[in-house]
């Protein structure tokens, strides 16, 4: 009879639901040649242009779960590039990108009565892998590159691929629309933009995984400084961003939200190709919901247009 | 503003010739359409002397099999007899090829590809001759997008004449020395930097069947995609040219992973050419060869093995082991002698142009034939050769049109294992009364219908599959292609 019940409670304990994975990953790049490390500066010219850009990402813990007083990183690292492409032209910005993951691994365990499998992603065992990969617009509606203000808007798809063992898609289509703004006044710089991540996916009651649609927000500063040598200049600054569930808005389980100080270099304007070179440190200011304990980033961006 | 949106959209999609399988993209034509040329064409880009460059390809083949007789199918549970009933393949593949100059010599470079795939019997039943060189060994019908390549390439100018290399697909256009050091470091294929020949090209403007990819008995080392990390340095001295390299090959043998143990398993390889100028053609001779020593079964090792203990069977494999999936209790397997081995092989890549644009090509090669393949064919010998012409001589200067033929051969040991039921990755009917060498013939014309794209038609012949004498064929394959470049 013991050795029955006994059995009953390794069974039961047996059944715990499997939590699948998804897509974490809440640092979204800017598009390339768009000026912040997140946020878009709006600089989109009327003339032909381009950019190339390359995006080196590492983050730790950025999906830790926690429920019932247990916390598990399901993903404790992860080293990631984000390789992308841009064209402008009269005022649009269309663009391409995708992440390479070259590492992300975690724990595996039990929190809230889901079991989680830790991805395990490396050169060795999984030697090619990519991620959703983004197509988007951009289009500058009021105001002109260096304008005080200038207003936007954004269009973007993420087209499933990986799986989601990798915690790298959530199989399935996502969208983003997004309002941007922003403007140079004198010296000072900065960005915002508010909007909507569609998505599907709506893993509840499973802990810390998505809930569906979410609200997007952002907002960068900072300081621009010539440098001595007259060809380039400086951007001191900050960006905060993040994401929130819109079925439990602002909530802890359901709120990514990160700080990031940046600096980058950039080429001033001038005939041929440009660069620019980024430089964010940052943390998870609610380090929920794919929002990292801390985040460091290296970025670089070719970009020109003809005059 | 229709205009701009057009240009917009090339730009927006800009690819180059990338090409997703394993084999090296193909030069660029000077006259074709593509989106640097677009560029260039508008004073917006310097094709002679880049800092960036994309290029982009998209190609899909299907092939049809028409029945064949064959007195015996999978013996004796063994899974990999080719199946002589009707089967269609595809494959459908979609590249970008991006570059980037980071300062003086260096450049970087990233390939994301798409494929889909269904092969002719599940990639198996066939030794050197596969139908179609585009299928991967982990590919499925459901598009998988990856990144095909992603490296690093150091070019040091060590003077001699100066030209203009061309702008190409994983090639930045710029000026280069005659006489240069070339490192090459990442993520690539092996067969981007080894066993280039300039007549066969690239294979989604050629032939159609992987025998004429590279030969059928170097067994690169490569993930079950055909790529893999390594670094290759590339000594160029006019017309001399010497190629030293050093890649990780999978950690268990055709799978989908890289060991990077590089000190303890590895594949080596080192290749010399010569170019030449014969009656005022272009031609070029090359030697390669190399050196495996990589985790894998011999074959004698795996006979032994079973008859010292007939338990040490192919359908008793033990848990956890890695395996081809034959049910035969028996038969020998690879499964239990698996340990470092080392691999040789040596072969000669010819190239000779006998007329403008008429190029005839040979390729052969041996290989020790001790141990199972790592990453590449089940033949342990090969010979191929053929010719392959643009349609200048009729006025159709970007058609293309070849034929050509390969035969492989696989050793006695490998032969031995193979009649007693034992099975590698791609062949093993579970006997094999008459051991003969595996043919492939190849005719393809290459229409091109517009000046990106082209439609091709083939037929493949071949006799003797998985070198067995008792299935001897004829197989006959019909193909079509649809390629196209931007």
């Amino acid at each position: 009879m013991l050795g029955l019940a006994l059995a009953a409670v390794a069974a039961r304990a047996h059944a715990q639901p499997a939590a699948q994975g998804f897509a974490f990953e809440r640092f979204y790049p800017a598009p390339s040649g768009a000026g912040w490390l997140v946020l878009d500066d709006l600089n989109i010219p009327s003339s032909v242009g381009g950019a190339i850009g390359l995006a080196l990402s590492y983050e730790h813990d950025p999906l830790r779960i926690s429920s019932g007083g247990t916390t598990l990183d399901v993903v404790s690292d992860k080293l990631f590039a984000d390789i992308g492409g841009s064209f402008t032209y009269a005022r649009w910005r269309f663009y391409l990108d995708f992440d390479t993951p070259f590492l992300i691994t975690g724990d595996s365990g039990t929190v809230g009565g889901y079991a989680f499998t830790a991805p395990s992603v490396d050169p060795s065992s999984h030697p090619d892998p990519i991620e959703d990969i983004r197509v988007g617009v951009d289009r500058l509606v009021l105001g002109n590159p260096g304008d005080p203000l200038r207003v936007g808007g954004s269009a973007q798809l993420y087209i499933p691929n990986d799986s989601r063992e990798d915690y790298t898609t959530d199989r399935d289509f996502r969208g983003m629309l997004r309002a941007l703004v922003a403007g140079d006044i004198g010296r000072f710089t900065y960005a915002g933009e508010l909007g909507m991540h569609i998505r599907p996916l709506d893993e509840a009651p499973a802990p810390g995984t998505p809930r569906g649609s979410e609200l997007l927000f952002g907002i960068a500063g900072g300081a621009r400084m010539p440098l001595a040598c007259g060809t380039w200049s400086a951007v001191f600054g900050a960006e905060l961003y993040g994401a929130s569930a819109f079925r439990s808005l602002f909530e802890s389980e359901t709120t990514a939200f990160e700080g990031m100080v940046s600096t980058r270099l950039e080429q001033l304007a001038g005939e041929g190709r440009r660069l620019r070179i980024k430089l964010g440190l940052g943390v998870g200011i609610v380090p929920d919901f794919g929002a990292p304990e801390f985040r460091a980033v290296v970025a670089i961006d070719m970009f020109g247009e003809a005059r | 503003m229709t205009r701009a949106f057009a240009v917009a959209a090339a730009l927006l999609l800009a690819s180059a010739r990338a090409y997703g399988q394993a084999a090296p993209p193909a030069p660029h034509e000077d006259a074709a359409f593509d989106f640097m040329n677009l560029l260039s064409d508008h004073g917006l880009h310097n094709l002679n002397d880049e800092d960036w460059n994309v290029y982009g390809q998209f190609t899909y083949i299907t092939s049809f099999k028409v029945p064949f007789s064959a007195p015996y199918t999978n013996a004796n549970g063994a899974p990999n007899s080719f199946s002589p009933d009707y089967e269609r393949s595809f494959t459908g593949t979609f590249t970008l090829f991006f570059g980037v100059k980071l300062w003086k010599g260096a450049e970087a470079y990233v390939a994301p590809e798409v494929i889909a795939e269904h092969a002719l019997s599940q990639l198996r039943g066939l030794g050197g001759a596969t139908e179609n060189f585009e299928l991967q060994k982990t590919g499925t019908t459901t598009p998988a997008v990856y990144r095909s390549r992603l490296f690093l390439r150091q070019t040091f100018d060590l003077g001699g004449t100066t030209s203009i290399r061309v702008s190409d697909p994983l090639q930045l256009g710029g000026p280069v020395d005659s006489r240069r050091l070339v490192i090459t470091a990442g993520n690539f294929s092996v067969i981007d930097v080894f066993d280039k020949n300039n007549v066969t090209w690239d294979p989604r403007q050629t032939f159609f069947d992987e025998a004429f990819m590279t030969h059928s008995s170097y067994d690169f080392p490569a993930d079950a995609r055909g790529y893999t990390y390594g670094v290759a340095a590339e000594l160029y001295w006019d017309d001399w040219a010497v190629r030293l390299g050093r890649f990780l090959p999978p950690v268990e043998p055709n799978q989908q992973s890289n060991d990077f143990h590089f000190w303890e398993r590895y594949g080596d390889s080192l290749e010399i050419e010569h170019d030449h100028t014969l009656l005022g053609q272009p031609g070029a001779v090359r030697l390669l060869g190399y050196r495996n020593h990589v985790l894998s079964g011999r074959f004698d090792d795996a006979i032994a093995a079973f008859e010292a203990d007939p338990s040490k069977n192919a359908g008793d494999c033990p848990a956890g082991s890695y395996n081809y999936g034959s049910g035969d209790f028996n038969a020998p397997d690879l499964c239990w002698v698996r340990k470092p081995n080392v691999k040789l092989g040596i072969g000669l890549n010819a190239e000779q142009y006998v007329a403008k644009n008429v190029g005839l090509f040979l390729r052969a090669m041996y290989s020790d034939g001790q141990s199972e393949v790592d990453a590449f064919d089940s033949a342990d010998s090969d010979l191929s050769f053929g010719a392959v012409a643009k349609g200048t001589l009729w006025g159709r200067p970007f058609d293309v049109t070849g034929i050509g033929m390969q035969v492989t051969a696989i050793s006695k040991e490998h032969a031995r294992y193979l009649a007693v039921g034992g099975i590698d990755n791609f062949v093993g009917d579970g006997a094999l009364g008459r051991q003969r060498a595996e043919g492939v013939a190849e005719a393809f014309y290459s229409v091109n219908i517009a000046k990106a794209v082209w439609l091709a038609a083939d037929f493949q012949l071949i006799w003797n599959p998985a070198y067995n004498g008792d299935r001897p064929g004829p197989i006959y394959i019909p193909a079509v292609k649809v390629h196209g470049e931007f």
